[in-house]
């Protein structure tokens, strides 16, 4: 009899490490306490084959049948076992393949090196039941849980109904997806493992866009970029809060309009990269606080009048078929906790998926959309605003405007002449707001429009191209959404008892489209005159937020912990809103 | 005399108010009198902001340039207004109603009708309809404006027309309401008196309502 187990080393020679191990202890735990990211998918049962490891010298172990299984699917060598069934016996030497590890990955696609680990809420295992005898005929439920090593739960009857004929067409071999590692929510014939899809869904209140993504990989396959059908409802927040108010079947066709919208877009989107509706297990969801109540058909006569509070902050996951979604109905929905009154989860969302929570210093985050939001950490303190900039930016209410869409003139620059640049190179159909940002820039600068705003010639118009102007209504819109955006930047600042330089860095984000140009945004005042480098674009944050909260229920309880961090105030109660607003409304370059 | 006092409202409509003290004393010195000089001159001049205001051929800031170049000149205008008659001074109350907080035009109308002579009482934004009563009664005012930025809270002006009207002191006030969605025909719907889509209406406004509201005393 042993006193004390056996010691012996493991050499992992593609890592450059040796470690100790005991007697029978597994060898994806010491892999792990090693601090090598091995995968462990299916949190080390056998079922999800993602931690093979080569054991190149030391015992080898027959290959059970799970292993037989994926070695054979993954065409390895015969010398690979998953790390997670391999109960150590002596000393080892072996190597990881890069395939076996969890993928660091970045959240956002610009500016920002903030990264996730990999870990979806769904998970689909292939299993293959062992046939029920008559000495012992345990129910299908248990024949699935003994492959799973664990007790499930099936909120939905449908499932159960479907389950015998599956069972029976698949000859017992299913894949089923499970729900945070307890629910099944999808019951499958054969090995489906590897198709499991997500969508990340940016709810704007003028910009819709939704990303299809692997959430086994964590790549992204695809976006897809479509106008918010509520719009004929009203251009912004405020018009639609106001539609709502009105009559009560007003809510429902808000709530209709957006769903239709939505529907459309993702099949679209499902039909052009070959995946099915029912292979999307899971969707988050970052929208405005409006959006998010509409969306789920919410009322939202709390948010129409002083002093503008929301219904929730934040919300158990919800199923798909319960919101009129057409995806498979049991995929859960999660929506992006609310800050505040109008400060909603698109910017929770662009917030964890920017990582500002863990900056040093003095920071603002502003993004720039139909509701101008603006968040300002204070070393430990957070403190929020939201600013009605109208719709401006993403191009609507402008004579000429379009979403940053193909034809769009994105970016505009004067080299001798007027260039216009449009999006994918079409011929020019509109302008989008980027554009718009550059063309009042430089037509300031050339001294066509004054700062104050009025365009100089007779006609109070100025062509671009065939059938393609800006009048004297666009530029009035556009110094309302600048001055809506630094009023608030000078708001926030004033109460936080902060001074523009005293400033680290500005984020911005916002959803139309990654062309901002800053030297041109800060000549027309409406970003701040400070150092370029402490100003960082990171494009649609709010999107890539919900992405992360897909392939990482960790990101969201970030997202939950720091909403309740955040303090919210309401600019037009601010004693010098009047003041700054009106100062703010003259397009002209500030540092102050 | 009227090329001196088109000077004048031209001085309104660019803002320029030294060169409007210059031309208002001027006029004085000239003899014109003043309600010439207020009606035509510095009235007519915000007239004209009005109408370009409409035309969105200016903004917000240059209103309110204007409306302070205006009161710059009433400031002139003022030590002789004792000999005008009393139909110029009025009292009025203004306030932004329940639920809204923006004031930025109800402001900027206070500013005009304040250098326009009249006794302006701003009793602040997300006004409650009790307060509105409770200020009627204590002040007597000629007339009692309302505001409001939202479709959502517009509609609160009908409650306080109608506890003015519940509580008898409906005929006491004229009722003018303004804001970014309101309309004549909502005005009319809830029985207010007045609608101005602007400051420099709003004032002819209430000229012409007080004219109305004395002419039968």
């Amino acid at each position: 009899m042993k006193l004390f187990p056996q010691i012996y080393k493991i050499e992992i020679t593609s890592h450059h490490k040796s470690i100790i191990a005991r007697e029978k202890e597994i060898l994806a735990d010491k892999i792990q306490e090693a601090g090598i990211p091995l995968n462990s998918y299916c949190n080390k049962k056998g079922l999800c084959g993602k931690c093979m490891v080569e054991i190149v010298k030391g015992e080898l172990p027959p290959l059970s049948e799970k292993e037989a299984y994926f070695l054979k699917k993954k065409k390895l060598g015969p010398r690979y076992r998953l790390a997670c069934l391999y109960g150590i016996k002596g000393n080892l030497e072996i190597r990881i393949p890069e395939e076996s590890l969890i993928q660091e990955m970045l959240i956002l696609t610009t500016g920002i090196r903030e990264t996730l680990s990999l870990n979806p809420a769904v998970k689909k295992y292939f299993l293959k039941l062992k046939k029920p005898e008559i000495k012992l005929p345990l129910s299908l439920i248990e024949l699935v849980e003994k492959e799973l090593g664990k007790k499930v739960l099936i909120t939905d009857l449908g499932l159960l109904k479907d389950l015998p004929r599956l069972v029976e067409k698949s000859n017992f071999q299913l894949t089923i997806a499970l729900k945070d590692g307890r629910e099944i929510i999808a019951i499958e014939e054969g090995d489906t493992a590897q198709r499991a899809f997500g969508l990340a869904i940016d709810i704007g209140t003028t910009t819709l866009v939704t990303e299809v993504v692997d959430i086994i990989s964590g790549e992204s396959l695809g976006t897809a970029t479509s106008k918010n059908g509520q719009a004929k409802y009203g251009a912004d927040v405020v018009s639609r809060i106001s539609f709502a108010y009105l009559k009560p079947e007003n809510l429902e066709r808000l709530n209709e309009a957006v769903l239709q919208s939505l529907n459309e877009m993702i099949a679209n989107l499902l039909w052009k990269k070959g995946i099915k509706e029912s292979e999307i297990y899971e969707v988050a969801i970052a929208g405005n606080t409006s959006m998010n109540h509409f969306f789920l058909g919410i009322p939202v006569e709390s948010l129409a009048v002083a002093p503008f509070y929301s219904v929730f902050t934040h919300l158990p996951q919800l199923r798909a078929g319960s919101l009129g979604l057409k995806i498979n109905q049991n995929a859960r929905v999660y929506i992006s906790p609310n800050i505040q009154s109008f400060v909603g989860g698109d910017i929770s969302a662009g917030l964890v998926a920017s990582g500002f929570e863990a900056k040093e210093g003095n920071f603002l985050y502003i993004d720039l959309g139909t509701n101008g939001e603006i968040v300002l950490k204070k070393k430990h303190k957070f403190l929020a605003t939201s600013t009605a900039a109208g719709p401006a930016f993403e191009g609507m209410n402008i004579s000429c405007g379009m979403l940053a869409l193909s034809g769009a003139i994105y970016k505009a620059e004067f080299k001798k002449r007027l260039v216009l640049k449009t999006i994918n190179e079409a011929p020019p159909l509109g302008i989008c707001g980027t554009g718009l940002i550059d063309l009042i820039a430089i037509l300031i600068e050339q001294g066509k429009i004054s700062p104050k705003g009025n365009i100089s010639h007779k006609e109070k118009k100025v062509w671009l191209a065939k059938n393609i102007f800006i009048d004297q209504k666009d530029v009035r819109e556009l110094q309302l959404a600048v001055a809506a955006i630094r009023c608030g930047i000078r708001l926030i600042l004033k109460r936080s008892k902060l001074r523009l330089k005293d400033l680290d860095g500005i984020l911005i984000a916002g959803a139309f489209g990654n062309y901002l140009n800053i030297e041109n945004s800060m000549k027309i005042g409406l970003l701040p005159s400070l150092d370029a480098n402490k100003i960082t674009f990171i494009g649609n944050a709010s999107l890539a937020g919900a992405r992360a909260f897909l392939l990482s229920p960790e990101i969201r309880k970030r997202a939950e912990n720091l909403v309740r961090k955040i303090e919210f105030f309401s600019p037009a109660a601010d004693p010098l809103f009047q003041e700054y607003f009106i100062d703010s409304l003259e397009l002209k370059p500030y540092d102050s | 005399m009227v090329k001196l006092l088109r000077e004048i409202a031209q001085s309104v409509e660019k803002g320029d108010s030294s060169s409007l003290k210059e031309l208002t004393q001027r006029a004085l010195s000239e003899k014109i009198c003043p309600e010439e000089i207020l009606n035509d001159g510095l009235i007519r001049g915000m007239d004209e902001v009005g109408i370009k205001f409409k035309k969105n051929e200016i903004f917000i800031p240059e209103v309110l340039i204007s409306t302070r170049a205006m009161k710059a000149g009433l400031e002139i205008l003022r030590p002789h207004f004792f000999t005008l008659p009393q139909r110029l001074k009025g009292k009025i109350v203004m306030g932004t109603v329940k639920g809204d907080l923006h004031d930025i035009g109800k402001k900027i109308v206070c500013l005009v009708l304040e250098s326009a002579g009249y006794e302006v009482i701003d009793i602040g934004i997300d006004t409650p309809k009790e307060k509105f009563l409770n200020v009627v009664k204590k002040e007597s005012p000629d007339i009692l404006g309302m505001s409001a930025l939202l479709t959502t809270t517009m509609i609160y002006m009908r409650e306080v027309i109608e506890i003015l009207e519940r509580k008898n002191l409906r005929q006491r006030v004229k009722v003018i309401i303004g804001g970014g969605p309101v309309t004549q025909s909502f005005a009319e719907e809830i029985k207010a008196d007045g609608y101005a889509p602007n400051a420099a209406l709003a004032l002819s406004l209430v000229e012409r309502l007080l004219k109305k509201k004395r002419r039968p005393e």
